[in-house]
Order: structure tokens, then sequence, then C-alpha cells
């Protein structure tokens, strides 16, 4: 329990930017909502002129656009690549921190087993994304509900901005799992963006190929919101696919944490 | 009972890193020094007892209890200085003490003031802000305030001034007293010579001596340097005891092992300009360990 709390403690201030910019960036674009709409008619004129494969591959749906759920799934994208950089990097940094600032030999130094370190951290890490979420999704029904135009399906919309636990939680594994894979990793931020932007790209690659089994390779592919809006449902074989990276991660950190040996720096 | 026991304990790194079949027992209540120049593998030997790293082969046990079964079992019991204190930023002296004292079950609020005020530590400074002998009194604070059975201390006193060095060995002394076993591990002999009641020496990861302090002391060697007004009889140190001799102008340099008084009588004799008795550093007691090995 100390440890969680100690942990809690130490990413607060972390957790609050990125939540207050995740937050800030869905306020801001839709509150554009209302007047994009109004002209939508001519930005769509403007869409269809260009390739088609650059459209898809920004992620953006021609026809749904002018709706609010469209107009919401294209903002989501960034919002969800900004989810996915602040969980990775809280996963890899949270892990590492004892390796990082030489802080092992206090540590492990007292009597808890490795496995309640562990377990504490990503209780903690946890704990921070599921009220980033909260937030989050808040702040968007609210400022949603308050530019809608016209009845939407809240159903699909609460979906969409689910799906950015989901995704966080992907990436938090990841992010363990990568702490473990560089055990003398220095510095987190480079891997971390390295790892989510290498992902991010391979979806436009994805998307603008429009091969399905490259879907299965990037994350930011596997809750797509044009299936959400059209079904009111996920793909099973995507939530599937999601839980297995996660319990494999952290299994795998698990069992490495456990196992390592932790040397003097 | 030992407190510490380890059977062939060995941690190989593929290289010659590591060490290599260590076998000794630390007893209950003593003062065991565990001496060895820089990479011999102390602090492997240490980080292996705590559980930080895992041994190749052999095992260690502390209470009695395997260290990798039974690691947070053992370590309630354990204090643990390491030799580079680096503790998490952005923190109080006062947070980073009451979050160690939050993995205890007991209340460790009282000797941690008392341990505060005897080394003179502020602890409403931010860690970041101290110096390297500030932090190591942070570090001491840290490791004894739960009142541990046995005191594990690498490389201790490296940032302290010798004021505090004092208190912090008075400190140890009572810690002592009231039954903690210590395990000092150390470079510089003259620190463990005041402690420790015995001492292991390890070089390159092997166990090459484990005596009595008392047995040590008898049989090293102390260098004498002095400087005479007239040219040194011929003949005046051939004694039992003395190697090394060297003498030229009136300066002259040996090694003596024996009784002391013995050659302070003959020194007596001589009208003397200046006199230098030192002791010997660890590495001529090394060069004595390995003279007799080969």
């Amino acid at each position: 329990m100390n440890m969680y709390l100690y942990e809690l403690k130490a990413y607060r201030n972390a957790t609050m930017i990125w939540t207050a910019s995740m937050t800030g960036l869905v306020l801001l674009m839709m509150a554009m909502y209302p007047s994009f709409a109004g002209d939508a008619e001519a930005f769509m004129d403007v869409l269809a002129s260009m390739p088609e494969s650059v459209v898809q591959a920004i992620g953006i749906q021609i026809d749904s656009i002018a709706s609010l759920l469209g107009y919401y799934s294209y903002i989501f994208l960034y919002v969800s690549l900004c989810g996915a950089i602040q969980a990775m990097h809280l996963g890899s940094s949270i892990l590492s921190k004892e390796t990082r600032e030489k802080t092992a030999d206090f540590l492990l130094a007292k009597p808890v087993t490795r496995g309640a370190i562990l377990i504490s951290k990503a209780l903690a890490a946890l704990t921070l994304l599921l009220a980033t979420n909260i937030v989050y999704f808040g702040a968007a029904s609210l400022i949603a509900s308050s530019v809608a135009l016209e009845p939407y399906d809240y159903g699909a919309f609460a979906l969409i901005s689910f799906s950015l636990l989901l995704l966080q939680l992907i990436f938090l594994a990841i992010g363990i799992a990568a702490a473990m894979l560089l055990p003398r990793m220095k510095t987190v931020l480079p891997v971390t963006l390295g790892t989510v932007f290498a992902f991010f790209v391979l979806t436009f690659i994805g998307s603008s190929s429009g091969n399905g089994k490259l879907r299965y390779v990037t994350p930011f592919h596997y809750f797509d919101r044009a299936y959400i809006i059209q079904h009111g449902s996920y793909e099973t074989g995507f939530v599937a696919a999601s839980l297995v990276i996660i319990a494999v991660c952290l299994l795998f950190g698990y069992l490495r944490y456990r196992s390592r040996d932790v040397h003097a720096v | 009972m030992p407190i510490i026991e380890l059977n062939h304990l060995t941690k190989s790194y593929g290289g010659a890193r590591g060490i290599h079949d260590l076998t000794f027992q630390v007893e209950e209540g003593e003062i065991f020094g565990f001496i060895g120049p820089n990479g011999a593998g102390k602090s492997t030997t240490i980080r292996t007892m705590l559980g930080l790293i895992y041994p190749t082969s052999g095992s260690a046990k502390i209470f009695g209890k395997d260290c990798v079964q039974h690691g947070p079992e053992i370590k309630r019991h354990i204090g643990y200085l390491p030799s580079e204190v680096f503790y998490y930023d952005n923190m109080r002296v006062k947070d980073l003490l009451q979050y160690s004292a939050s993995f205890y079950k007991k209340d460790c609020r009282k000797r941690m003031i008392e341990l505060a005020e005897v080394l003179e530590l502020d602890m409403s400074k931010r860690i970041d802000d101290l110096s390297l002998g500030n932090k190591k009194k942070v570090g001491i604070v840290q490791g004894l305030l739960h009142e541990p059975k046995l005191i594990i201390l690498d490389e201790p006193t490296s940032g302290l001034d010798p004021l505090m060095q004092q208190r912090f060995f008075s400190l140890l002394e009572e810690e002592n007293r009231k039954g903690a076993a210590i395990l000092f591990s150390s470079h510089i002999l003259s620190e463990v010579q005041r402690l420790c009641d015995r001492v292991a020496i390890i070089k390159e990861g092997r166990l090459i001596a484990l005596e009595k302090m008392s047995d040590l002391k008898d049989r090293t060697y102390k260098k004498f340097k002095l400087q005479a007004k007239n040219e040194l009889p011929e003949g005046m140190f051939a004694i039992e005891g003395v190697t090394e001799w060297n003498s030229k102008n009136g300066e002259a340099s040996f090694l003596y092992q024996g009784d002391i008084n013995i050659v302070m009588r003959r020194i007596a004799e001589l009208d003397l300009l200046n006199l230098w008795v030192e002791e010997p550093d660890l590495e001529e007691i090394f060069m004595h360990y390995y003279a007799k090995e080969a």
C-alpha cells in the first residue's frame, strides 16, 4: 500500500498535465464543430478532390466527417496518440525508475517481494490511467452534447471514448515490457516516442493500403471508429488481440522483474 | 546459529568479475569486517545476500534462512547502507525516511528523530540539495531506524567528516551492544581495525584470508623510516623481524614484524632527526598474503 501511494504521488503531476492536454484538445476541437458542420459541404468537396489514399491515411471518412461522431472520430485519432504516449511513458518509467535513479538498493533492500513491488507499481499506473479517462470522458461527453446540432448515438460515442482506456492499457503493458527488455534504459522518452510513432505511422500505411492483416500490427487500428458507429460494438477479434498483448507483456514483465539481477551502477 | 552463513557462494558473469566459492560465517553479536580492494566482489557478495542479484551456485543464509527463498522475511531485520546513496529526487529528507519506515511493521519515528539529531541531519531539506556527506547521513538513518538485527554497511564512511565518522562509529557500537551483528565492508583497513572482531579479506572474488583482527594485527608489518644525525652503525638493526632494509646517508627504512619494544629500544640508542612509523596499507597486507601463498 505504501508503495502504491508513493507511486501515485510521484506521477500525480505528470498525469494531471497529460489529462489537461488531452481534455484541452478535445474541448478545443469539438468547440469548432458547429462552424465546421456549417461549411461541411465545401470541406467535403476539397477532400473529394484529394487522392483517396491520402484521405484514408489521415483517418478521414469523407461521408461521415460532417456528423458529430464522424468529426469526433477524426479528432479521437490524435487524442489516442497522446493517450498512447502517456500510457507507455508511464509504464516504462514507473518500472525503470529504480535503475534510472539508482534507487534499487533502497527499494529492494526493504522487506517486500519483487512481485509486490511490481503489482503496486502496475496498480498505481492503472489508477492514474483510470483517473485520466474519467476526466477525459466527462469533458468529452459534456462538450459533445453541448455542440451537437442533432441527436447522436451516445452509445457509440461512449464506446469510442472508452477505447482510449483500452488503447492505453495496451501501451501501458508494452511500456512495462519495454522497461524489462531494455534494463539499462537511462531515459524513457526516446523509447516511448519511437515506439508509439512507429505504430502510428504503421496506422497510416495500414489505412491507405487497406491491408486487413496489417491492422493487427498496430493497436491504433484495433478499435475502428467507423465500425463502432455502424455496429455499436467493438470487433471481437481485436478485443481478443488486445487482451493477448496485455497478458503477454505483463507476464513477461512480471517474470523478468522477479528473476533479473539488479546491478550496482 | 550464525547470523550470516555463506556456503560456496558463487556468482559469475562469465568473465573475471564476480565471486567464487565464498564460504564464511558471521556469528551473533559480531562486528565483521569485509575488506578488499575495489572490484574485489564485496558489493556483489552483499547484493547477493540482499537478493538484488541471484547466485550462480552455492547459497547464502541469513538468520538461518535462505536469502533467495525468504527474502522479505529476512530483510525485515536487516538495515542496509549502500555504497552509493541515491534517493528519489523531489523528496524531503523527512518524506524519504517516513517512506522507508513505512516498510517496517513498527513505529520508527522516535528512533528516526534521535538518529537525525545525533548526526545533525536537517530533515526538512530536499534530498537533491544535500551534499554527499549529508546524503550519506540520510542513508545511515534510513538503514538504522528500524533497529535491525543485522546491519550491512557497504563502504559506509566515504563523504563523512572525521567528527561524523566518530559519531557514526559510536552509533554502530551502541547498536552492537544492543545485540545487532554488523557486516562492515571497506577498502580501508584502519576503519575496519577499530571496530571489527574478525575480518574476511577478499581479492578477485576469492576469499584469501579469514582471521581475528587481533591475529591479523600481530602478524602485520609496521613500516619504519628514520633519519639519524650521524651515519647508522653497521648491523644496528640486524634483528629478527626486520625486512626490506634500505639505508643511505643516515636515512633508513625497513619493515618490522614482532615485538615493538625490541625495535624501539634500538631506535632509542640513536640520535634522531626524524622518525616515521606507519601501518602498512591494505595493498601491502595483500602483498603479504600473496607472498605467503606463493
